[in-house]
């Protein structure tokens, strides 16, 4: 047994066995100084019940891009705040509790993409019952462009008061900012979206004849 | 632009009392107050003879509201088609020559596929490092197939969101410059997001 | 005086629903009660909304002889205000609409002072002037929603009924008409 193992597994059966299973995933992903303060984050996140899985990618993203141990710490910490932000915006809208981790994950990732905490919270109000990552995702794409804030939130409330749902308010974006790229204004680019509601076509489908699926890499003695 | 505290809302809709303003939320109420009052001055003048003179007309026989109607402009709205982005038919029309690799996976419901596309002319290799492979290198690789420095590959992949970069010659991350959407990834660096759809629709 | 006729023995005001009844009766005269009732009120949103008082007053006057043909329709009587308000607030959207952005009416200029106003009018005339520019900057929805809330002194459920919204979501555009009202005004200062 090799000397990183036995610590991984000393360390493993001094924590709640809830987070044993992601501490055992991250032992050989992520450097050893971060393990035991992101250990302790994990243990906090899963005790008030927040998704831990995007806490775990997190680091382990971190390690793959070669990221230093202390940075891991940080941004896996600030994952964890981004989570509490957000279940507390879905609390806020009204969402039944306990709140759906994927709905606690799709809304922090939306405050990750810099939409504001009230933008998130008057959108998540408006939509209730609804998954709303792919609607505070298409928001983002056109804050993204410049467009302002309040009209994109606008469009797509419009979108969602049409009939779209889900990954149509991608297209609803995405036609946006075409239009813009086309020449018209911002201003131009909404207008002429929002009169084509619901009818804005979705994105062409690719072919499927080149396709492969992603090989999962199994761990192995010479590969994390 | 502006912040107003939840509780100042909460007091201008009548929700709360007012006592516990604090100085700030009291010279915001009363600034739209203001505004508000100078704003319900009602303007001079009248519709009523106006309104008056068509309630009192006799109403139109059919023929007559036919005519009227013949006679009157109206908004037509016509749906065009948009046209997609340039760099996007691009790429789909560069995958579409790459020869066949066999009949391919069967797509499950909740399966669509994404397509990657990069330019690295210099490149030795090209992969996809994502949270759909745990951020393991090795999962996805692009091909150069005809050596022009565009590596392309075509993946199935689960419905939803996912985060990813490029990683070229196994050790430099790039962000994918086609993705359109990207988040900060809490290194310093951008992961490109991007959304699975269901092949079947 | 307009309407005359349907005052009761007692002379009290004819509720909303009184004078529907009278109006599909078959008592057109009686509709002049309506225009009396709700006319300063639409002509100040109509006027608010499109900052032009002609144009406001073409919404309105099309607003009230379009309710005046569609009486039947009014499902409730009892909330003929909000079916008005509707009916308006539909037709001021549709002239936004087909407006181009370079049709914004407002003076930039400053009120002209007129040398017999005092002090105090002039005064009050620029303040309202500032108010209306920092208005016209809020998007039409943001703008109605104010207006609706803080002008017309609508509740929530009144304001459903005129724009087909959702409370939250009226909610969220007059919290955000009064943060984007007040930023306005204060570049105005």
């Amino acid at each position: 047994m090799t000397a990183r193992r036995l610590v991984a597994l000393l360390l493993a059966a001094a924590t709640p066995l809830a987070a044993q299973s992601g501490f055992a995933r991250l032992a050989g992903r992520v450097p050893p100084p971060a393990l035991s303060a992101i250990d302790s984050i994990l243990v906090a996140a899963h005790r008030e019940g927040l998704p831990t899985q995007p806490l775990i990618e997190k680091a382990f993203e971190g390690g793959a891009k070669g990221v230093a141990p202390d940075k891991i710490v940080l941004a896996v910490s600030t994952s964890a705040d981004q989570l509490r932000v957000a279940r507390a915006l879905l609390r806020e809208a009204g969402e039944a509790q306990p709140t759906d981790p994927a709905e606690v994950t799709a809304v922090a990732a939306a405050l990750s993409r810099g939409l504001s905490p009230e933008l998130v919270g008057e959108l998540t109000a408006v939509l209730p019952g609804e998954p709303t990552g792919p609607a505070l995702h298409a928001v983002a794409d056109l804050v993204g462009h410049r467009f302002a804030e309040d009209s994109s939130v606008d469009l797509i409330v419009a979108a969602a008061q049409s009939g779209l749902r889900g990954l149509r308010f991608l297209d609803v974006a995405a036609a946006a900012v075409q239009e813009l790229q086309r020449g018209r204004s911002h201003a131009a680019a909404l207008a002429h979206v929002k009169s084509l509601l619901p009818n804005v076509p979705p994105p062409p489908r690719p072919a499927p004849s080149t396709l492969s699926r992603a090989r999962r890499v199994q761990p192995g003695p010479d590969r994390p | 632009m502006m912040h107003i505290d939840p509780q100042l809302h909460r007091v201008l809709d009548g929700e709360l009392p007012s006592d516990d303003l604090t100085p700030l939320q009291r010279e915001q109420s009363a600034a739209l107050q203001r505004a508000a009052r100078l704003l319900a001055e009602a303007p001079v003048g009248s519709v009523a003879a106006r309104v008056m003179a068509e309630v009192r007309r006799p109403p139109l026989r059919l023929g007559q509201r036919v005519a009227q109607w013949l006679t009157e402009r109206h908004a037509v709205t016509i749906a065009v088609r948009p046209i997609w982005s340039l760099a996007l038919a691009a790429a789909l029309a560069a995958i579409a020559v790459i020869p066949s690799r066999g009949p391919g996976p069967v797509l499950g419901e909740q399966e669509g596929i994404a397509q990657f596309v990069g330019r690295f002319p210099d490149a030795r290799s090209v992969e996809v490092v994502g949270s759909f492979t745990d951020w393991r290198p090795g999962a996805v690789v692009l091909r150069d197939d005809d050596h022009d420095g565009i590596w392309r590959a075509s993946v199935v992949l689960p419905v939803g969101e996912h985060e990813y970069m490029f990683v070229v010659d196994g050790e430099r991350w790039v962000a994918d410059p086609l993705a359109g959407r990207y988040v900060d990834d809490g290194f310093g660096r951008q992961n490109a997001l991007l959304f699975v759809r269901p092949l079947a629709r | 005086m307009i309407g005359a006729g349907v005052l009761s023995a007692t002379d009290r005001e004819p509720t909303d629903g009184e004078v529907v009844a009278q109006v599909l009766g078959g008592d057109a005269e009686a509709f002049g009660i309506v225009i009396r009732r709700y006319e300063a009120g639409l002509l100040r949103y109509a006027t608010r909304m499109l900052g032009h008082p002609d144009a406001a007053a073409d919404a309105v006057a099309e607003g009230l002889v379009r309710a005046y043909r569609h009486l039947a329709t009014c499902r409730d009587p009892g909330r003929l205000k909000s079916w008005l308000y509707r009916i308006v607030g539909n037709r001021c959207r549709s002239h936004l609409a087909r407006r181009s952005t370079s049709d914004l009416s407002l003076d930039d200029a400053p009120p002209i002072a007129d040398p017999q106003d005092s002090e105090a009018a002039t005064e009050r005339a620029e303040q309202l002037a500032q108010v209306e520019r920092a208005l016209e900057t809020l998007s039409p929805e943001k703008r109605e929603a104010f207006l609706l809330k803080h002008v017309e002194g609508m509740s929530y459920e009144e304001m459903a009924a005129v724009t087909g919204e959702r409370i939250p979501t009226l909610k969220m555009r007059v919290h955000r008409a009064r943060a984007a009202l007040l930023e306005a005004l204060k570049e105005y200062e």
